[in-house]
């Protein structure tokens, strides 16, 4: 057994390359503690760099080339990964649930003409994208979707409402979930489209949530409801054939949960906390000087270590080309609990410094105030610690002779990371 | 980055699965448990397959293996869990004689402790328990050529079955000494704690005499020594109790196949699930910073001592908690004695302070990452 992240000659070459290309290519982009603040100015700084990280086949390192992708091994993506991460970015460098989630989707169950169409443009970053699952009337129970899709010649007609969407600064694509068979089967009545949303009768509107996390540079700031009037679709926006969406969202559905994590970056909160602890005096003693601090931080430091080696661990495996089952949702259960237990021994720690964001008051510019807000809001995004719960006890074979399958996912050297 | 077990050990775990298979089935566990048989019935059997002298270099008559293969082996051994002073003697008295022993000392006593014709306990605590230099009161004074010693040793692990200790004194310089004793020697005496755990006792010792040359540590302070062979036994007995979770994970996955309340498998009700994923979490918790804790260790990596502290808080207590969670998924049937939960579930509380609780290696820890 061995945890080494060791690179080969060729691999340690291939991370001066990076290092050096991003030196020269990432803009200085301000490190805002709340996504929501980020301009229109910044946002096009980030297209910019994900286009230029797009052309290289960098921005998806792991998809095939073919497509847009770099068509690298784990190990070269996860360079990419690990440099980024130095500037606190991922790949892409900006909200889009395209080039992972949607694109595997569209690699496994779309036709080569789609592929070909699509798949380029999302992996080479010309278009961002956005997914459009939950609505008002469905959210865990997602197969339950009303927005309805009927077939009018050569198109379909769109109608129904999504919410929990996408960004700020919009997006030139959607992907989708509809019904498309009101008297169906249940998971029989589904179809899967890429919508343009430049299309006339979509309508975006901003949530107010108490905040819209993501990740490093890929924090979306806000989430929006779109509604959908009327709206004409060419059918051959239609991936995996009328009544398949469940089998193809299967396939996104399997890697967001827990799949697509990093097992390389590292955990900015606990750098921050503490950082804050080392330095901050209480009565002129140093804050670290509290045994309740210290067992607050070491709190914080095994939840740290467990997540990070659960999503570790899934790495390996995948790299080793061994299938998942339950272990992508066990990681991000883990990810989305200690998120709370986190939030909760800062506040210990702190005190009502972490709930601020006075620029006078506020602990670490803000980052601390924000992740309160965070930990909260995480906890549902890419299914509920619940609906967590529910696919390891189908996975494991909890009351049940059979394990339940895992999604279909692209063949592993296709898979992202 | 290869989170596989290496040839080596896979053999090592078929030999273990086979020999726990044989000697230890739950029927002779329970038996065992229950005092209807003896403890080390098949303590021959067990040191035939060599593993009392897994971490005692070939030299002194051991495989010298690696911790993380030597945990290979325990982790079997906790699936029982496999009760007996494997480790007090293989592991830990093993440790504490290569980090501490005079070559006459290494060379005398390990060989019999890998072939399991000595047995070792080491008597560390007392009634003011807890694993420091601090708490140790027994006290060594010197007579010409001889040490006498005079104390109570208590919650020491399988003291009744070894035929030697290593018992923990406070000199008469003010520093620690390491003693090395027969068991049978005159002025000791051992005895059985009853309870809610397994393999504790007292030892007593009344002006107990032995050579000045079995001071195992007489070149620097006893507890060094034993600091040094408790980081690396810490995490064989971490292994030890992963083992024990991951049995504990497989019956109760088990049991909600198979019970049926209700017309259907208890697992069908999330009520029921919930238990079982908490099992099942920590579980992989407690395995992933145990192996990772190993790896670094035996690798002499950065930040091998945090990572130690982190998988001994966590093992603890997630075998702790998981048989807690596991007793959820078999409400009555968990507390009968043959079906065998009970086992781990005594194990786990016994296990529970041994070489120091979560609450002491969170307090380590925080030392460890400068807190």
């Amino acid at each position: 057994m061995d945890f080494d992240l060791e690179w080969t000659p060729e691999q340690i070459e291939f991370q001066a390359e990076v290092r050096g290309w991003l030196a020269n290519h990432v803009p200085k982009l301000k490190d805002h503690a709340d996504p929501a603040a980020l301009t229109a100015d910044e946002y096009a700084l980030q297209r910019k760099l994900g286009r230029e990280l797009g052309a290289k086949g960098w921005l998806y390192p792991a998809m095939p080339s073919e497509y847009g992708g770099g068509g690298l091994d784990l190990g070269m993506s996860m360079i990419i990964e690990e440099e980024l991460d130095l500037y606190h970015l991922a790949t892409p460098p900006y909200y889009d649930t395209g080039g992972r989630l949607g694109s595997a989707s569209i690699m496994v169950w779309g036709t080569d003409e789609q592929k070909q169409y699509f798949l380029p443009k999302i992996l080479r970053g010309e278009i961002r994208t956005w997914q459009l699952l939950s609505e008002p009337e469905s959210g865990s129970d997602l197969a339950s979707v009303a927005t309805s899709a009927v077939r009018d010649g050569d198109d379909y007609l769109i109608n129904g409402t999504k919410i929990y969407v996408g960004s700020n600064h919009g997006a030139e694509y959607s992907w989708m979930i509809v019904k498309t068979d009101p008297n169906g089967d249940r998971h029989k009545n589904l179809s899967w489209f890429m919508m343009p949303m430049g299309l006339p009768g979509i309508t975006v509107e901003p949530m107010d949530l108490l905040l819209v996390g993501g990740e490093r540079g890929a924090a979306s700031g806000v989430k929006n409801t779109v509604y959908f009037d009327n709206v004409r679709i060419p059918a051959s926006h239609l991936i995996g054939g009328e009544n398949n969406g469940w089998e193809v969202a299967g396939t996104h559905l399997e890697i967001e949960h827990g799949l697509l994590r990093s097992a390389v970056r590292s955990d900015e909160m606990l750098d921050r906390v503490m950082n804050y602890a080392r330095t901050t005096t209480r009565r002129g003693l140093p804050l670290t000087d509290d045994p309740d601090v210290q067992d607050s931080l070491v709190d914080f430091y095994i939840n740290s270590q467990v997540t990070r080696l659960l999503h570790f661990r899934n790495f390996a495996y995948r790299a080793q080309g061994k299938q998942l089952t339950y272990e992508g949702s066990q990681a991000y259960l883990h990810q989305k609990r200690s998120a709370l237990s986190k939030a909760r021994s800062i506040l210990e720690v702190m005190g009502p410094r972490a709930l601020v964001s006075d620029p006078e008051w506020a602990a670490e510019n803000g980052h601390i105030e924000v992740h309160q807000r965070a930990s909260i809001v995480e906890q549902h995004p890419g299914g509920t610690a619940e609906i967590q719960r529910v696919i390891i006890a189908r996975r494991l074979g909890i009351g049940r002779e059979k394990r339940e399958q895992p999604g279909q996912l692209p063949s592993a050297e296709n898979q992202g990371n | 980055m290869d989170l596989t077990l290496t040839e080596q050990q896979k053999m090592l775990q078929a030999t273990m699965n086979e020999l726990r298979n044989r000697d230890y089935t739950k029927e002779t566990l329970v038996a065992i448990d229950a005092g209807k048989e003896p403890a080390l019935g098949h303590w021959q059997s067990l040191a035939s397959t060599g593993i009392l002298g897994s971490l005692i270099p070939e030299e002194f008559g051991g495989a010298g293996a690696s911790l993380a293969d030597t945990a290979v082996i325990y982790e079997e051994l906790g699936r029982g869990p496999v009760p007996g002073p494997h480790f007090s003697s293989g592991v830990l008295a093993a440790l504490v004689l290569l980090e501490g022993g005079t070559d006459t000392q290494k060379r005398t006593l390990l060989p019999g402790i890998a072939s399991g014709e000595r047995i070792f306990a080491l008597a560390i605590t007392e009634e003011d328990y807890g694993w420091g230099p601090e708490f140790i009161q027994t006290l060594a004074r010197t007579r010409g050529t001889d040490v006498l010693i005079d104390g109570t040793k208590l919650f020491v692990h399988d003291a009744t079955d070894a035929t030697d200790l290593i018992v923990a004194t406070r000199l008469e310089t003010g520093s620690i000494g390491l003693v090395h004793m027969d068991k049978h020697a005159r002025g000791v005496a051992t005895r059985a704690l009853p309870g809610f755990a397994t393999g504790l006792s007292e030892v007593t010792l009344l002006q107990a005499l032995v050579s000045k040359s079995s001071i195992i540590s007489s070149m620097e302070d006893g507890w060094d020594v034993l600091e040094r062979a408790m980081r690396k036994a810490t995490l064989i007995l971490s292994a030890y109790q992963v083992g024990g979770l991951s049995q504990v994970f497989d019956m109760s996955l088990l049991y909600s196949q198979t019970r049926r309340q209700f017309q259907q498998p208890i697992g069908r009700f999330q009520r029921v699930q919930d238990h079982v994923i908490d099992v099942v979490n920590y579980l992989d918790a407690a395995r992933w910073t145990t192996y990772e804790a190993l790896w670094k260790a035996d690798e002499a990596r950065e930040g091998a001592i945090e990572a130690m502290h982190t998988a001994a808080t966590t093992a603890s207590e997630s075998y702790y908690y998981g048989c807690n969670s596991a007793h959820d998924v078999h409400a009555g049937m968990g507390i009968v004695r043959e079906y065998g939960l009970t086992l781990h579930t005594k194990m786990s509380r016994t296990l529970y302070h041994y070489l120091g609780s979560p609450r002491y290696h969170r307090k380590r820890l925080a030392h460890a990452l400068g807190l």
